[in-house]
């Protein structure tokens, strides 16, 4: 078909040690060679620590990190502000784009709070208003939640992965609903979804990810390149779907 | 570069080996909506990446009648005999004599399939026995569910099969299926020739399939993608991009499947497969 490599830009990679699986020490080194194994150009990361320690040590800990990589670009994760972890909202999303910050990743069921609720509500406001978009796995929010969302704050970017391949029947409705959801290729694993979903939906709601090092890049990689999708198709879910979303209404761009 | 990871680059389908898919299924599946599920999108699928041949089992067959639906795998092997072998499903419900009396000489099945959690019946039930007696007079391969921690088909339910029936070729489906599982699955098979590890699943990775390699042997892992249960590429990365020589990848994604298929015509005779060398 192509005579030259897609372009791949990871919108799901983490850095640090994990608890669960044999990943290796999640350094910057590994996540650059892992990325050269797998043909990836560029990546966005989050930390383990901001997920499983503590959001504020572990988005300081991400900037210390990538600081001269430019392959790598950080994604925090985000808090409701009701007991002043991160800053207030203001303060949160005006150090992120000050340092770079391309995303805003949230956890709400290994957290703790309600994504949809009122705690949240100021944070995502804030999110939304500096045009950063939202990223969040599957396991973490009800589907309703996330429509409820988007439907909310039309101009906030939601990308959600680890989608699984038990739950098209209601991912479909929420893309159907909505014009700001979109979904990553970490372990986007129904037989055909891919195809079907951008057939359906169009390619523009989906987004290259891999989910590494949790997950083994082989996955997303290898069910992208041999879709059954042309190859302008490809290039935008492996690159240009990402770029046009981390470009969008950024307040810092 | 690897051939294989040339082809996929290049997104053209790969020809330079013949890949099985060892663990396979077709049709709908009521508790969520797989697009295009039949044969025919399954075929799609293998076309476009280049995958020969896949052993299926319907998911009506597995999920709710064996009989209806070990009739529709044999209706899905025989509208495309050169891509699908069939694996007939034993239900311990649903009269597993009369379906293996139909089906047992019918050359359209290569294997049995058992999904003790899906049917809650352990594994080690007596009403599998009719299954262990076939498969050891004949030398058809076993493909079992597992799953790690199950009450119907942990790895240790395998290791009791196993050393029950030491002759008999056991496909311990998903390898456990978690991690932990991974490690388990290796410990049977490494105690127990007749087990072979095949590698479908959520939360398998390269990895994990370098190191059954390297602990079991690749003549004892056979590349399997569970499709169109889950999509056929993300178990077949796992295979193309990880740690292995050649000749092994070429075993474990089709040389050692292509050999445990072919049982028919060989009972009493030396056995393909794990048993190959000590027969």
């Amino acid at each position: 078909m192509s005579s030259e490599r897609p372009v791949l830009v990871d919108a799901d990679a983490m850095l640090g040690r994990h608890p669960r699986r044999a990943v290796g020490d999640g350094g910057v080194t590994a996540a650059l060679l892992r990325m050269d194994r797998f043909g990836i150009s560029e990546a966005l990361v989050g930390h383990t620590m901001s997920w499983l320690h503590d959001p504020a040590t572990g988005n300081r800990r991400l900037l210390e990190l990538l600081a001269g990589q430019p392959r790598l670009s950080p994604c925090w994760v985000m808090l409701p502000d009701t007991c002043g972890e991160i800053g207030t909202p203001a303060a949160f999303v005006d150090a992120a784009l000050a340092s770079g910050v391309r995303a805003v990743r949230a956890y709400p069921a290994d957290h703790g709070y309600d994504l949809g609720g009122a705690d949240a509500a100021p944070v995502l406001d804030a999110v939304t208003e500096a045009g950063l978009p939202l990223l969040l796995d599957a396991a973490q929010i009800s589907w309703p939640a996330v429509e409820a969302i988007a439907t909310a704050r039309p101009r906030l970017t939601i990308v959600v992965g680890e989608v699984g391949y038990r739950t098209l029947r209601q991912v479909a409705g929420v893309l159907a609903r909505t014009d700001n959801v979109h979904l990553g290729l970490a372990n986007l694993s129904s037989h055909c979804g891919l195809e079907w979903l951008a057939g359906r939906f169009g390619a523009r709601r989906l987004v290259f990810g891999t989910g590494a090092p949790a997950r083994d890049p082989a996955e997303a990689v290898t069910r992208l390149l041999w879709a059954d999708l042309d190859d302008g198709t490809v290039a935008a879910i492996g690159a240009g779907n990402l770029r046009n979303l981390l470009c969008k209404e950024s307040r810092a761009a | 570069m690897n051939p294989l990871l040339s082809a996929l680059w290049a997104r053209r389908p790969q020809r330079s080996l013949r890949i099985v898919d060892a663990h396979a299924h077709s049709g709908p599946y009521s508790l969520f909506f797989i697009p295009d599920a039949g044969p025919e999108g399954m075929i799609k699928v293998m076309d476009r990446c280049g995958v020969a041949h896949a052993v299926l089992s319907s998911h009506l067959a597995i999920q709710l009648d064996a009989a209806t639906g070990n009739a529709a795998t044999a209706a899905a092997v025989a509208h495309a005999p050169d891509r699908f072998t069939g694996y007939l499903t034993v239900n311990p419900w649903q009269d597993p004599l009369a379906e293996l009396g139909k089906w047992g000489d019918d050359p359209r099945f290569g294997g049995i399939k058992l999904h003790p959690d899906l049917h809650d019946y352990p594994l080690t039930g007596k009403r599998y026995a009719p299954v262990w007696e076939f498969a050891q007079r004949t030398g058809c391969p076993v493909l079992t569910h597992t799953y790690d921690g199950s009450r119907y088909n942990d790895l240790g339910h395998v290791g009791e099969v196993a050393t029950r029936h030491p002759r008999v070729v056991i496909l311990a489906g998903h390898s456990g299926a978690t991690p932990l599982g991974f490690d388990t699955a290796i410990e049977v098979a490494q105690r127990h020739p007749g087990v072979v590890l095949e590698l479908c699943g959520s939360y398998n990775s390269g990895a994990d399939v370098a190191r059954m390699v390297r602990e079991v042997g690749a003549g004892r892992v056979v590349f399997g993608s569970d499709f169109p249960f889950i999509d056929l590429r993300m178990s077949l990365g796992r295979v193309l991009f990880c740690d292995l020589s050649d000749d092994d990848r070429a075993a474990v994604l089709g040389g050692t499947m292509t050999d445990l298929l072919q049982w028919r015509g060989n009972a009493g005779r030396s056995r393909p497969g794990p048993f190959a060398e000590s027969a």
